[in-house]
């Protein structure tokens, strides 16, 4: 099983003014099952809207995105919902996702039944085994999301997810919210659920840190753009996109400390994708850009094996 | 001996109809020209300290108890007259989410040299002070600026404009509420450095309340951590990231991501969730969750005691276990 996004492009009509939101200008990429890859970039990228397309909940301008050979809008073929169920989209603010009426309980008993995947009278059983799954106690139920803390929140919305026995997980920022202590234990949760049901995630956070420790390959996106694309181990220790290496600057580092840091610092502010920038969008904020930088371009091209990157300076 | 600039002694702060206790207890100083981190969960009271210090505490939550000195003034019994001018000329706060702070129907440049005129500060030319004060922060127009409203700027150049009007007045003392953690990575780091080299220029001293152990590292010489409503450990920044001595303070660095981490690995994490702060009698708030912790820890609240390396609150101190 793969998941194959080709040439993506995704426009929103602006509100205000009638100059269309490029908000995904070209983005490709496969993923073969039972890898994780991690997707980080800054705030308006275009992070959630791949993410909201991939689970079908938002249709490309152009560009195809297939899971196991099918595509996600054939919609002629009426297969829609049931690979709705085979790929599922987790939020970063689980309240936005749980019914705030609803008991946690209910929650889950519906996706089941809604799917078909149980009989009637074993649906209650499976409802606590997906809680247990996610290390909430069968006694908290019948709660409702307000009395849950933050954490617990986000581990019923994992197990919602989980109820329709997904392949695929799409987690946007799905540990953001959270307070620090909180964020590790469900970051190991995801870890532990992935090796025992043999899922397959994309990982979306702004946060590389967090992306270092799930992901097997990790796409830097830029205004819409994947600007590189490789192993973590790659990405990481051997960056290529100057972008890619100011993210990798700017993580906090708690093992030097007192007040005389030095900042590397990327000047200018991230570019507007209703006023698209010409040529490379990160030309502006680049320390080794050139003149042609403006005016060329780019596109992910390989460097080495599993490593690419959209740079013209780059040899 | 420094005198502090700022000097609280036992601040409670509770909630006025019902009196559970939200802040329980809290001490610190802050010396002149220091800046001094305040790390903790989500509801354990950072905000709130923060605010009491400003006299700003919302409806519904107020000073039990306690002094906060500012100077030779006690700004819990003060007047409001006295409080409002200390406010603003002394001390600045900086906020998380800009739009708090700034109007969105009025002016930038009509807002600033209002902050100016509402302090009757004794400034000549005030127009070229606040162009001033904007170019400081890295504001490329400063002239254009004046002329438009919030909304036109991106939210990194907002938090700069916010940064600007702190620093108008050239306070004495900033208080920042976690004013980087809804900016993008890169646009925080610009932000922390700028205030560095602001702080430094200035000689200010400066409060930063973050939950992110990880951004006050670079930024400040003290740290404070708070659990439940009060202070259980707190030190020099070093000492704090190389020698923790709270067993929660050692968790929350722990589960910090390193860079030398790989991938698929777990992270270290602490279970449970912090108790509310109200709700903790006597007992170490802490004991539910810690993996050192002994019945002592049900039956007696810890006080805060200096060790070789910080001064923390528990009765199994982590030195003392190797
Ligand atoms: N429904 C919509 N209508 C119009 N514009 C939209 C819509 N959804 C997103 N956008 C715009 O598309 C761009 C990409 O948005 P997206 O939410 O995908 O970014 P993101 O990378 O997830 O950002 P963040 O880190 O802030 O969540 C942004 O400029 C956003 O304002
Ligand atoms: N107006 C209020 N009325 C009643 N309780 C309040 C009020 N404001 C805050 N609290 C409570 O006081 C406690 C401390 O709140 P505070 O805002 O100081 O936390 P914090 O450490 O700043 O948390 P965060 O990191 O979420 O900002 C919390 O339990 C909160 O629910
Ligand atoms: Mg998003
Ligand atoms: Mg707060």
């Amino acid at each position: 099983m793969t998941l194959l996004i080709s040439e993506v492009k995704k426009q929103y009509k602006g509100r205000l003014s009638k100059t269309p939101i490029n908000a995904l200008n070209g983005i490709d990429f496969t993923l073969e099952s039972g890898k994780t890859l991690g997707i980080v970039g800054e705030s308006g990228c275009g992070k959630s809207t791949l993410a909201r397309m991939i689970v079908g909940l938002e249709s490309p301008t152009s560009g195809q995105v297939s899971w196991n050979g099918e595509g996600i809008f054939d919609k002629t073929k009426n297969i829609f919902k049931k690979k709705h169920s085979r790929i599922q989209l987790v939020f970063q603010d689980p309240y936005s996702s749980l019914n705030p009426r609803q008991r946690i309980g209910d929650a889950i008993a519906e996706v089941v039944s809604v799917h078909n995947l149980r009989p009637q009278k074993e649906i209650e059983g499976r409802v606590l085994e997906l809680l247990g799954e996610v290390g909430i106690a069968a006694d908290m139920r019948n709660r409702y999301p307000h009395q849950l803390s933050g954490g617990q929140r986000q581990r019923v919305s994992i197990a919602r997810a989980l109820a329709s026995e997904p392949q695929l997980l799409v987690l946007d920022e799905p540990v953001s919210a959270l307070d620090v202590s909180v964020r590790a234990e469900v970051m190991n949760l995801l870890i532990d659920l992935r090796e025992k049901l043999g899922l397959t995630y994309i990982f979306i956070s702004h946060d590389l840190s967090m992306i270092r420790h799930i992901s097997d390959e990790i796409a830097v996106m830029y205004l819409g753009k994947i600007v590189e694309y490789g192993t973590w181990d790659e990405v990481l220790e051997n960056p290529l996109h100057q972008y890619t290496k100011a993210l990798i600057a700017a993580m906090p580092d708690h093992t030097t400390f007192g007040n005389s840091r030095e900042y590397k610092l990327l000047s200018g502010e991230v570019p507007n994708p209703a006023n698209m920038p010409t040529g490379c969008a990160f030309h502006m904020r680049c320390s080794i850009a050139t003149p042609s930088c403006s005016e060329n371009i780019q596109s992910l091209r390989d460097i080495s094996g599993r490593h690419s990157v959209a740079c013209q300076e780059v040899r | 001996m420094t005198t502090p600039l700022l000097s609280i002694k036992n601040l409670q702060v509770q909630t006025s109809h019902d009196h559970r206790a939200l802040v329980n207890g809290v001490s610190f100083d802050i010396l002149p020209g220091e800046a001094l981190g305040v790390v903790g969960e989500s509801g354990s009271g950072k905000t709130l300290t923060a605010l009491s210090i400003l006299g700003l505490l919302p409806r519904g939550v107020e000073i039990a108890s306690g002094e906060i000195n500012y100077h030779g003034t006690d700004l819990v019994s003060t007047d409001r007259e006295t409080l409002r001018n200390i406010r603003g000329n002394k001390i600045s706060m900086m906020y998380q989410d800009p739009m708090t702070a700034l109007n969105p129907v009025m002016k930038l440049g009509d807002q600033l040299l209002e902050v100016l005129d509402s302090h009757k500060v004794d400034i000549s030319d005030r127009q070229s002070h606040v162009i001033a004060a904007l170019k400081d922060v890295g504001i490329p127009d400063p002239q254009r600026a004046m002329d438009s409203y919030p909304h036109e700027f991106s939210g990194g150049m907002r938090q700069r404009i916010i940064i600007a009007m702190a620093l108008l007045l050239s306070p004495e003392l900033i208080i920042a509420d976690e004013p980087t953690t809804a900016l993008d990575v890169t646009i925080q780091q610009q932000i922390l450095a700028l205030v560095s080299e602001e702080r430094r220029k200035r000689k200010m001293s400066m409060l930063w309340i973050t939950h992110d152990l990880g951004v006050v590292a670079n930024l400040v010489d003290k740290v404070i951590v708070m659990y439940a409503g009060r202070i259980v450990e707190s030190g020099t920044t070093a000492e704090i990231f190389s020698n923790p001595q709270h067993p929660y303070t050692a968790g929350l660095l722990a589960s910090l991501p390193k860079a030398s981490d790989r991938n698929r690995t777990r992270l270290v994490s602490i279970p449970g969730i912090p108790p509310k702060p109200w709700s903790i009698g006597n007992s170490c708030a802490f004991a539910d969750r810690c993996q050192f912790a002994t019945e002592k820890c049900k039956n007696e609240l810890p006080t805060l005691k200096e060790n070789s390396k910080t001064v923390a609150a528990c009765f199994n101190l982590i030195g003392e276990k190797k």
